[in-house]
């Protein structure tokens, strides 16, 4: 025992920043998901969207997401950068670790890292977007059909892999299910949600040029 | 059939001689049938670089004491067979423990080191009498504990985390699995809070970030996965309750 251990007696700390990255990379996963079903929406039509979207605004839907997100999203980040190598020797270990023994899992945690780094900065941008702009099918499609198109089809990528990747982890960690099979739907799950993303930023697109 | 020629790539480095700069060092070597790691560098060692450090004991994956990267894999050179690997094999040694020289660590330090701060032994206020005859514990109990107990700590699990690597203080899969067996045994009269103390941190299961290179290359196939789930499940009940 040492004097700094006596001073802290529980050392709770540890287990509440677990428990506050799953909880909120679980809540997360599932905030995306639903998103994306809802600009899906697109597909049934301009109608179906529009009315979503009023439906959503009515309810004050809108701000609550909008909320909700910036507080999961802001304790994620908070209980998530610790995971991150902040030392550029301890940065040089890992990648250099990872092309060594060439393993998956290890290669998938990298991408996680450099995706939600990437997302901090994307999220950001489309959240302010979406709430000085509001939601309505004209304004999407008029947003999509210029350079904001890549930054979409980026976005999409980066969240559903990272989501995909983050919810594949936290199960394995808790032990839940097994793992290869899981790997396999989620590999399934992502693809679909990744083609329903870009089939509806492909209708955008398509309206954006009418 | 033909036999190959292996070309083998084997790390250099002298930690005594700290100014020469480590090196891959390339050796020629004809396979045989049957050859697996542990003949192949004996026969280098014999016929080609007396020099060459490396560690074998039992030559038959009891000892764990052949860990060891190859081509970037941790796991058992004399498990390893040549003809289940391409004819460029690269070997270095496991990262994390000491390097004693070329593919020569010593995992007993580490080890020893881990056992000490998770307090691996039996806890109990009973008194050791001699000639009584010993408890019985039930089959299934046994079984359990027989399972994980398997672990040779040949230091695999540790080579391939990721985290271990940047985390001098981390227990590994290895460490965690380790408690996990006095977990389990009734005779070990610890309560969850006292496990929560020594692995309920960082440092133990909440270090770990799931990246299962321990899971995929332990070479004896204990079920590190579950174990680490199982403890982690254990100690957050333990920490929330605290």
């Amino acid at each position: 025992m040492q004097l700094q251990r006596a001073l802290t007696p529980s050392r709770k700390a540890d287990l509440l920043t677990e428990l506050v990255q799953t909880v909120s990379g679980l809540l997360l996963v599932g905030f995306l998901w639903t998103h994306m079903l809802f600009v899906g929406s697109i597909l049934l039509g301009v109608e179906a969207f529009n009315r979503l979207a009023d439906f959503m605004e009515q309810f004050r839907l809108l701000d609550i997401a909008v909320v909700f997100v910036i507080l999961t999203a802001g304790a994620h980040v908070g209980a998530v950068l610790r995971r991150i190598p902040s030392r550029w020797q301890e940065q040089k270990i890992v990648w250099k670790h990872a092309r060594t023994i060439k393993h998956n899992d290890t290669w998938s945690w990298i991408f996680q890292a450099v995706t939600g780094s990437a997302m901090l900065i994307l999220i950001t941008i489309h959240v302010f977007v979406v709430v000085y702009a509001g939601i309505d099918s004209k304004l999407s499609a008029d947003r999509v059909h210029s350079w904001m198109l890549a930054f979409y089809a980026v976005l999409l990528v980066l969240a559903e892999y990272h989501a995909s990747v983050g919810l594949y982890r936290a199960l394995v960690k808790w032990g839940v299910v097994k793992r290869h099979s899981l790997k396999r739907v989620l590999t399934v799950i992502t693809i679909c949600t990744i083609g329903l993303g870009l089939a509806s930023l492909g209708v955008f697109f398509a309206l954006g040029g009418s | 059939m033909s036999s190959r020629q292996l070309t083998l790539h084997i790390f250099r480095y002298n930690p005594e001689t700290p100014k020469q700069q480590p090196t891959t060092q390339t050796y020629l070597l004809q396979e045989e049938p049957g050859m697996t790691l542990f003949i192949a560098l004996n026969k280098i060692r014999e016929e080609q670089d007396p020099g060459l450090k490396f560690d074998f004991v039992c030559r038959a994956g009891i000892c764990g004491s052949c860990g060891m990267l190859i081509n970037g894999r941790p796991t058992l050179a004399c498990r390893t067979l040549t003809k289940d690997l391409p004819a460029n094999i690269t070997l270095m040694p496991l990262p994390v423990f000491k390097l004693l020289g070329d593919l020569s660590v010593d995992t007993g330090t580490w080890f020893r080191d881990v056992s000490v701060r998770t307090e691996a032994w039996v806890h109990t206020d009973k008194a050791f009498i001699p000639d009584a005859q010993e408890e019985r514990m039930d089959n299934e109990t046994a079984q359990q504990i027989y399972e994980v107990e398997r672990c040779i700590e040949c230091g695999c699990c540790i080579g391939g985390c990721a985290t271990a690597n940047i985390k001098p203080n981390f227990i590994g899969a290895a460490g965690v699995n380790r408690l996990s067996r006095f977990m389990i045994d009734p005779r070990d009269e610890r309560n969850e809070q006292e496990y929560f103390d020594v692995v309920g941190s960082e440092d133990g299961i909440f270090g770990c970030i799931g990246l299962m290179a321990c899971d995929d290359n332990c070479p004896i196939g204990i079920p590190l996965q579950g174990q680490l789930a199982y403890v982690r499940r254990k100690m957050a009940l333990a920490g929330w309750r605290r």
